[in-house]
């Protein structure tokens, strides 16, 4: 069976992405990150174009997030006052994003800036995560852990504001860099920022984790939201129909992973978690460090 | 149609030009091509040119130890689809000088002009990898002896083939070239179209992005909001989370 991407222009076969929205929404879920992280990298690694991968993913997102704050919601697991704010950040991050990711795309080197965030990231963050999980498993030989690090100059800034549900006393400063910086990252690699959205909202604003999932997702709704109109308008890239193919077997991978995370160990899920991003990195780092088979390939257009 | 007995004129198609709708839903579409030529030694080519599209090749240099995409190469006039069959090898029907004067065969396929950035190699190079790039990608066909000549009644000789283009063919006016030769002399040519409009669907959604991409942004996150919605509804009906 074959299905047309209308904007992909090609054909696929549905089958396989829905596996695809399957198994990264089972990570997702187990992991509680968006997957966006993964799941761009792997729809380039398919033969998608970059720029539609990223696009239509960000428009996946919205759909998946949104799905995942209704549950946290419920639980009471958003903290709204702090989402908004991170959201502000990165609502002008995202259009900073957008305007970096046009001019280079114009200058024809959006698809190296593409693969060059995602090794970078990638790489940083799954090692960052093998060692703070291997260290809170007591591998590492440390007695105590060192996860917490005094940040004396958060606590020094001004513009201080109350967040109830985080119950933190903080200025409006970080979280607002925080999401900017997310912000910029979300336009450019069609993520929801998740992956460093939560260990920033840990280690630099030191919310409890209770909160951290719900309140990255609902600000990830809106930044999504706005990447996906953005990129609609300015590149005309956005598969919604590539977006809901994923999404579908996105919600029911979500759902067997939330199953499979209640069976898990927490520090050993999380190794598992960092070796799949480190791995999904160097991947994308080959790429750029062996020598192609071909050096003249067909980069868009041509089906 | 052509009469019995009577000698056709030096070759008949259907002039008139063809609709034909694709769905994406399903592999693609055969289509069937026939045509008369007087009875006797006559071999034939058919070139079938598909409309034109834009391709971006990239060039892949060594810069600072990586490997990056830098040269890029624009082609605005490139056929998206291109397949030529004949009724016998084309080397066994004339020669090459023959079919260079008569611009025949992919070598001779016109690409355009190609915008070259960031790269020192000549345009040939380019043609050459896009060529073999299309014909690995199954869009640059050559069909030999996969024309059937048949002696019809009387004095005609009936040719017939068939080509497939499949679900995801660029929709526009296919180009479709007939050749006819005698002891590797070319005889007589003509030309009709194929209009492939993808049908339905997709068709409109195309449409949207380009011609109304502001509203079609905001149904896309409509949409992916929906369906996000539903699916969180529909699993807490199930009790599932």
């Amino acid at each position: 069976m074959e299905f047309y991407l209308p904007i992909a222009e090609m054909s696929i076969n549905p089958v396989g992405f829905l596996v695809l929205g399957i198994v990264v929404g089972t990570l997702s879920g187990t992991f509680g990150v968006g997957g966006g992280f993964l799941m761009t990298p792997l729809l380039i690694l398919l033969g998608i174009p970059p720029a539609i991968a990223v696009a239509s993913e960000a428009n996946h997102i919205v759909g998946s997030s949104l799905s995942g704050t209704i549950g946290h919601l419920r639980r009471r697991a958003v903290d709204i006052r702090m989402g908004n704010v991170l959201l502000t950040g990165g609502v002008l991050g995202s259009i900073v994003g957008i305007l970096i990711f046009n001019s280079l795309k114009e200058a024809g080197f959006v698809d190296l800036l593409v693969t060059i965030a995602y090794f970078f990231f990638l790489t940083i963050i799954g090692l960052l995560m093998l060692y703070e999980s291997l260290d809170s498993m007591g591998l590492l030989g440390h007695k105590k852990r060192s996860r917490f690090y005094h940040h004396s100059w958060v606590m020094g800034l001004p513009l201080k504001v109350r967040f109830r549900r985080s119950g933190l006393y903080i200025s409006l400063i970080p979280p607002y860099l925080v999401g900017f910086v997310v912000g910029i990252l979300s336009a450019i690699m069609g993520v929801g920022g998740g992956f460093i959205m939560i260990p920033a909202m840990i280690y630099i604003l030191r919310m409890p984790t209770s909160v951290v999932v719900g309140t990255s997702l609902y600000q990830i709704i809106f930044i999504t939201s706005i990447v996906t109109i953005l990129h609609a308008t300015t590149n005309q890239t956005v598969d919604f129909v590539l977006a809901l193919i994923l999404l579908v077997g996105g919600a029911i991978g979500a759902q067997l992973g939330v199953r499979l995370s209640n069976k898990l160990k927490g520090p050993a899920l999380r190794v598992a978690l960092s070796i799949l991003v480190l791995s999904v990195g160097i991947v994308m780092g080959l790429e750029l460090i062996l020598e192609p088979d071909q050096s003249i390939t067909i980069l868009a257009g041509g089906h | 149609m052509i009469l019995s007995g009577q000698s056709p004129p030096e070759i008949f198609v259907d002039g008139e030009e063809r609709d034909i709708k694709i769905r994406p839903n399903i592999a693609g579409t055969e289509v069937v091509l026939l045509g008369a030529t007087p009875a006797g030694q006559r071999e034939i080519i058919i070139e079938v040119v598909g409309p034109k599209r834009n391709i971006t090749l990239q060039e892949k240099r060594r810069f600072l130890g990586l490997w990056l995409g830098l040269g890029k190469i624009n082609y605005n006039n490139v056929p998206s689809y291109y397949n030529i069959l004949s009724s016998k090898p084309l080397n066994e029907i004339s020669d090459q000088e023959t079919f260079n004067k008569l611009g025949l065969g992919l070598e001779n396929l016109p690409l355009g002009k190609a915008e070259i950035i960031n790269s020192d190699l000549k345009q040939r190079i380019f043609d050459k990898r896009l060529r073999t790039e299309m014909q690995n990608k199954g869009q640059f066909l050559e069909n030999e002896s996969s024309i059937a000549v048949r002696s019809g009644p009387g004095k005609v000789g009936l040719f017939s083939t068939e080509f497939f283009l499949p679900s995801n063919s660029l929709q526009g006016k296919y180009f479709v070239r007939y050749f006819t030769f005698r002891d590797g002399n070319f005889i007589s040519y003509t030309e009709n179209t194929i209009d492939l409009k993808q049908a339905g669907f997709s068709r409109v959604v195309w449409l949207t992005a380009n011609n109304f991409p502001l509203i079609y942004g905001l149904l896309a996150v409509i949409l992916s909001g929906l369906v996000g919605w539903l699916v969180s509804i529909i699993f807490r009906q199930l009790k599932i989370s």
